[in-house]
Parts: C-alpha cells; structure tokens; sequence
C-alpha cells in the first residue's frame, strides 16, 4: 500500500512552532503507531505515548529506531486507565493527538 | 472528555502545557491531484465524527471557563492524506472495506460507490493522478491554571 500521511510535514510544522520539547517528559495521548511520535520524540527527555489500540501499539514498537529506546515507550491502555495509577505533576507537556 | 482534560491538569507540572491537535468542525475532501492541479473536489462520504468534535470542543470550553486552562496559542494547518488509489485511502482509514461487494449497510455502501466513483475520475485523469484526503486541522497550546485550585 502507498499511502502517505502528511508528507508535507504541515503538522510537524505546526507542533513544533508550539513547543520546544528539549529536555521535556511527554506523555501522548492517542499516539496511533507512532506516526507523530517519531517527529519530536528524538528532542524528548522522556515520552509515555499511549493508545487503546492493540495492533498500532504493536506496529510502534516494531518501528521504534534504536538510538530512540530507553526514551520512548509505547504502551496499550485507555488515558482513563493510564490516569487512574498516573502520578500528579508527572509531565512537562501532554499532547491530545486526534484523540477527541 | 471534562474527566479527562481535569487529569490532564493533574498530571501536568504546574509550568507544563497541554498540546491538544484536533480536526476542523468540516467534513474532510476528497480530492485529485494531476500534479500541483486540484482536478476533483468532493467531501468525505465517510466523515462521521461531527458530533464527536462537538463535544470535545464543548468540554474545552467548559474547562477554560472554570479556570484549569489558558490558551496560549493557536494555529491551523492542511493535515492531506495521500493514496495512489480511492481504495487505498479507503482501506487505509477503515471506514468501509475497500472489496467490491455490496455492502448491507447503506452508509457503507454509500461511502464505496463514492470511493468507487472517485478511482474511476483518478484512472480516467492519466498517469501521475493521486487522491488525497483534505483534513483541515487546529492546533491549540494551553497552559494550566494551577493558582485557580477551586473551579467555579
């Protein structure tokens, strides 16, 4: 399949000019296979990217590159799941992506 | 959606800020491309989630007028998927199967005779014509209010 999403980088763009994620420990919500975590995640001290979704969880971590493990972790739960154990004033920046 | 954004503030550093990416209130276009030409517009047949979008915008807004959020910036951009056929971008999304059967589900049918109707323009437009789905998105930063403890 030769599909493409947003090869333009628009929304790379758009991120970036919101947030410098230098040093920064991030949590994502609704990180899909991790299509928008790899555009940031290499400034990141630190990302928690979650998704209720089993198979895109699974597709992230095959994908994940080397020089990214130890910082980047993929985990499959629901945000009411993960906030029910998740420690107050944890994150730096939490990112809402497409996740209404 | 309001359960969720007040742990959002719990979880976040009292300095730390909320990146919340969400599509316009609009329905996503079908579009194809013959190089940098636009040569077929149409909206996504598919596009289901206005309410959804609604609701989370509504609860946004909730959680801003009771003070745990401040918007600090704001911006739009074009979020397209690109495809080298309608089914692609049809399997792709999931919104339907992209087979040729008939489908019980009126909706469903109605999204792959669209689809459908789409491939055909893209074959008869030559070669190098690619379908993309046009999504028009907001991006919003917002920044806790952590001296407003007490919602009103």
């Amino acid at each position: 399949m030769t599909v493409s999403v947003d090869p333009e980088n628009n929304e790379t763009r758009a991120l970036l000019a919101l947030l410098d994620f230098s040093a920064r420990r991030v949590l994502e919500i609704g990180c899909g296979d991790g299509r928008l975590t790899w555009r940031y995640a290499d400034s990141a001290e630190h990302v928690m990217a979650i998704d209720p979704k089993a198979d895109a969880i699974t597709r992230a971590r095959e994908n994940l590159p080397k020089e990214l493990k130890g910082r980047v972790e993929f985990h499959q739960f629901t945000f009411e799941d993960f906030s029910a154990t998740g420690e107050p004033s944890s994150f730096d920046s939490i990112i809402f992506s497409w996740s209404f | 959606m309001v359960h969720a954004l007040e742990e959002v503030q719990r979880l976040l550093k009292s300095d730390g800020c909320l990146i919340d990416i969400q599509p316009l209130i609009e329905a996503p276009l079908l579009k194809i491309y013959q190089g940098s030409s636009v040569i077929f517009v149409e909206p996504d047949p598919s596009y289901d989630y206005e309410e959804d979008l609604r609701q989370a915008n509504a609860a946004l807004t909730q959680v801003i007028q009771r003070g745990l959020f401040v918007i600090e910036e704001r911006s739009e951009f074009d979020f397209l998927t690109h495809g080298s056929s309608a089914q692609e971008l049809l399997a792709f999304w999931g919104k339907a199967s992209a087979d040729d059967n008939i489908s019980e589900d009126p909706a469903e049918q109605r999204i792959k005779e669209v689809y459908a109707r789409v491939e055909e323009i893209r074959q008869a437009a030559g070669e190098g014509a690619e379908v993309a789905l046009h999504e028009r998105a907001r991006i919003l930063r917002l920044n806790p209010n952590s001296r407003n403890e007490e919602p009103v």
